[in-house]
């Protein structure tokens, strides 16, 4: 899967200072599943999931989720935060192979 | 005589007129299946149709991976090549002496590798999920004093009371023996009224809520085809053995050189002699141009396509229906509408013409209507396959689990039949990814 890790990141158009903006982000990601046994043993080892979900904004982290592998497929994240400085969003996804996949937004103001 | 009926009947004689024209042969109307190319597919392998065969002869179908391999041989199938009748109606006596076990017939009619009966009929039952209203409401047939020979009969072949049907000819078919049809038969009988309330409106068909969809498909965040065809961009820019680029003559960037090019197809096309979808022409046109190839169904072809189509996002669809081509090519992709095909006889008209299924649930799957269009959002974002179908691909999908032998993607029976499909489509706005489920 040669798309994996592609990041989209949405925001609004306009923003003004102090708004509280809705940030809408997608990535390619195949989440596949931990597979257990009778006994709950893992039975398939290769699952690759995204397990954590960093929010930077102006160089601060500002959200971190923990995912676990009952996220769909090609997962889909919102979150708000507010815009306070015009400046850099950065949304980074971690996933269970080491994997590091990153999209960035720029917040300007109008 | 009401207004109504009044117009029905002069419709049918508009109709019953139409029809004499079309047997005097002085329309190009009926389909004419001389002159047609022979054509070679290029299709990735397991799009091609194709089948390997095992050193003792059996034959397996090779096709995508997941989906059954099972040939379909004895069926006829769309192949313009195939014109083999429908099977004959089968007449048959249910047996004398043969008793019929109502609970193995209610197994039978759950059971999803036959049937399943209830993807199209509604029944009692909390397990009866998703159940269907392709077909008639059977929960109360057991009320109807029908002879146990008439229903088995009309789970045989109903098709010898009922010559215009959609109902699949099971025994005939050989889905179901005869001892299981006796068993269905028993629990049939045993399907007596009052129906007991229903507790959740979505079980039931008739009262269930239509799918609301997916929201916006042009949103990236929204729609994964988008982000995925966007690879597009890099072969459009890329530079093939023969050292050009498709920038190089279609100058000025894709949204400005290919706007619009997507509203005229599927269109014949004079160099191939036959009628091209996109996907088509882009397998053809790519390696003859830029030197890269572009096998129908693979990724590069679909994005591409995604591509090109996008371009003209928002433009009316405007397929050309008048030259004698496009009228020949749409008379044979009407004619494949209808056509009666694979183990189950059905025909798409069978599921998506209001006179038949549209508008109704095949089990949790509302069937479309071919009015309404149903070619302008491919290629489209499947949701339960999480992946980006084209028209080809959907076709493909669609009759093979109804027990016929698909074509190759690039075939021109599908091209000329997604041109039917397109001619309902003219005037409304391209939409391309669209999202289904």
């Amino acid at each position: 899967m040669t798309d994996i890790g592609k990041v989209r990141l949405r925001v609004p158009s306009t923003i003004k200072a102090g708004d509280v903006v809705q940030v809408r982000s997608l990535i390619i990601h195949p989440m596949e599943r931990i597979e257990r046994d009778q006994q709950g043993k893992i039975v398939q080892k290769n699952y690759n999931y995204i397990n954590k979900v960093t929010v930077t904004y102006l160089g601060k982290t500002i959200a971190v989720f923990d995912t676990t592998q009952s996220v769909a497929e090609n997962p889909f994240f919102s979150f708000t935060f507010k815009a306070t400085d015009p400046g850099q969003l950065k949304v980074q996804f971690l996933d269970t192979t080491g994997g590091k996949y990153e999209g960035t937004a720029d917040i300007k103001f109008s | 005589m009401s207004g109504r009926a009044i117009a029905r009947r002069t419709l049918a004689w508009a109709a019953l007129a139409l029809l004499g024209a079309g047997c005097a042969g002085a329309t190009p109307d009926a389909p004419d299946y001389r002159g047609i190319p022979p054509w070679a597919s290029r299709a990735i392998p397991e799009a091609r149709g194709e089948f390997r065969v095992a050193p003792d002869g059996k034959r397996t179908a090779v096709r995508y991976a997941g989906w059954t391999t099972r040939d379909f041989e004895r069926f006829p199938t769309y192949a313009y090549g195939d014109q083999r009748p429908d099977p004959a109606v089968q007449r048959v006596t249910m047996p004398a002496g043969v008793v019929g076990d109502a609970q193995k017939g209610r197994a039978l009619f759950m059971n999803r590798s036959k049937g399943p009966c209830y993807a199209c009929h509604l029944v009692p039952g909390d397990d009866v999920w998703p159940a269907g209203s392709a077909g008639p409401d059977q929960s109360m047939i057991g009320d109807r004093k029908l002879s146990d020979q008439y229903l088995y009969q009309v789970v045989w072949d109903a098709r010898a009371l009922f010559p215009n049907t959609v109902m699949p000819p099971w025994g005939t078919a050989g889905v179901f023996s005869s001892q299981e049809i006796v068993d269905l038969v028993a629990y049939l009988q045993t399907l007596k009224g009052p129906v007991p309330p229903e507790k959740d409106p979505n079980r039931n068909p008739f009262t269930r809520a239509k799918p609301a969809g997916f929201g916006d498909n042009l949103d990236p965040t929204n729609n994964p085809a988008l982000v995925l065809a966007d690879d597009a961009d890099a072969v459009w820019a890329a530079r093939g053995p023969s050292g050009k680029a498709c920038g190089d003559c279609h100058e000025g960037g894709v949204a400005r050189a290919m706007r619009g090019v997507a509203t005229r197809y599927p269109k014949f096309v004079k160099t191939y002699g036959r009628v091209m979808s996109i996907e088509d022409f882009l397998t053809m046109h790519a390696p003859e141009t830029t030197g890269l190839e572009m096998r129908s169904e693979s990724n590069d072809n679909i994005n591409m396509s995604v591509l090109i189509k996008r371009a003209s996002n928002g433009m009316p669809v405007r397929v050309d229906l008048e030259s004698p081509e496009a009228r020949a090519a749409l008379a044979r992709g009407k004619a494949t509408f209808h056509r009666k095909v694979g183990e189950r006889n059905h025909a798409c008209a069978d599921c998506h013409t209001p006179d038949a299924a549209a508008g109704k649930f095949l089990s949790g799957r509302l069937l479309a209507d071919v009015r309404t269009g149903l070619t302008r959002h491919f290629p489209t974002w499947r949701t339960d396959r999480a992946e980006i179908w084209d028209m080809r691909k959907r076709f493909q999908w669609c009759m093979t689990p109804l027990g016929m032998n698909m074509l190759a993607a690039d075939s021109i029976e599908y091209a000329e039949l997604e041109l039917y499909l397109t001619s309902f489509d003219n005037g409304k706005p391209l939409n391309v990814p669209g999202i289904r489920h």
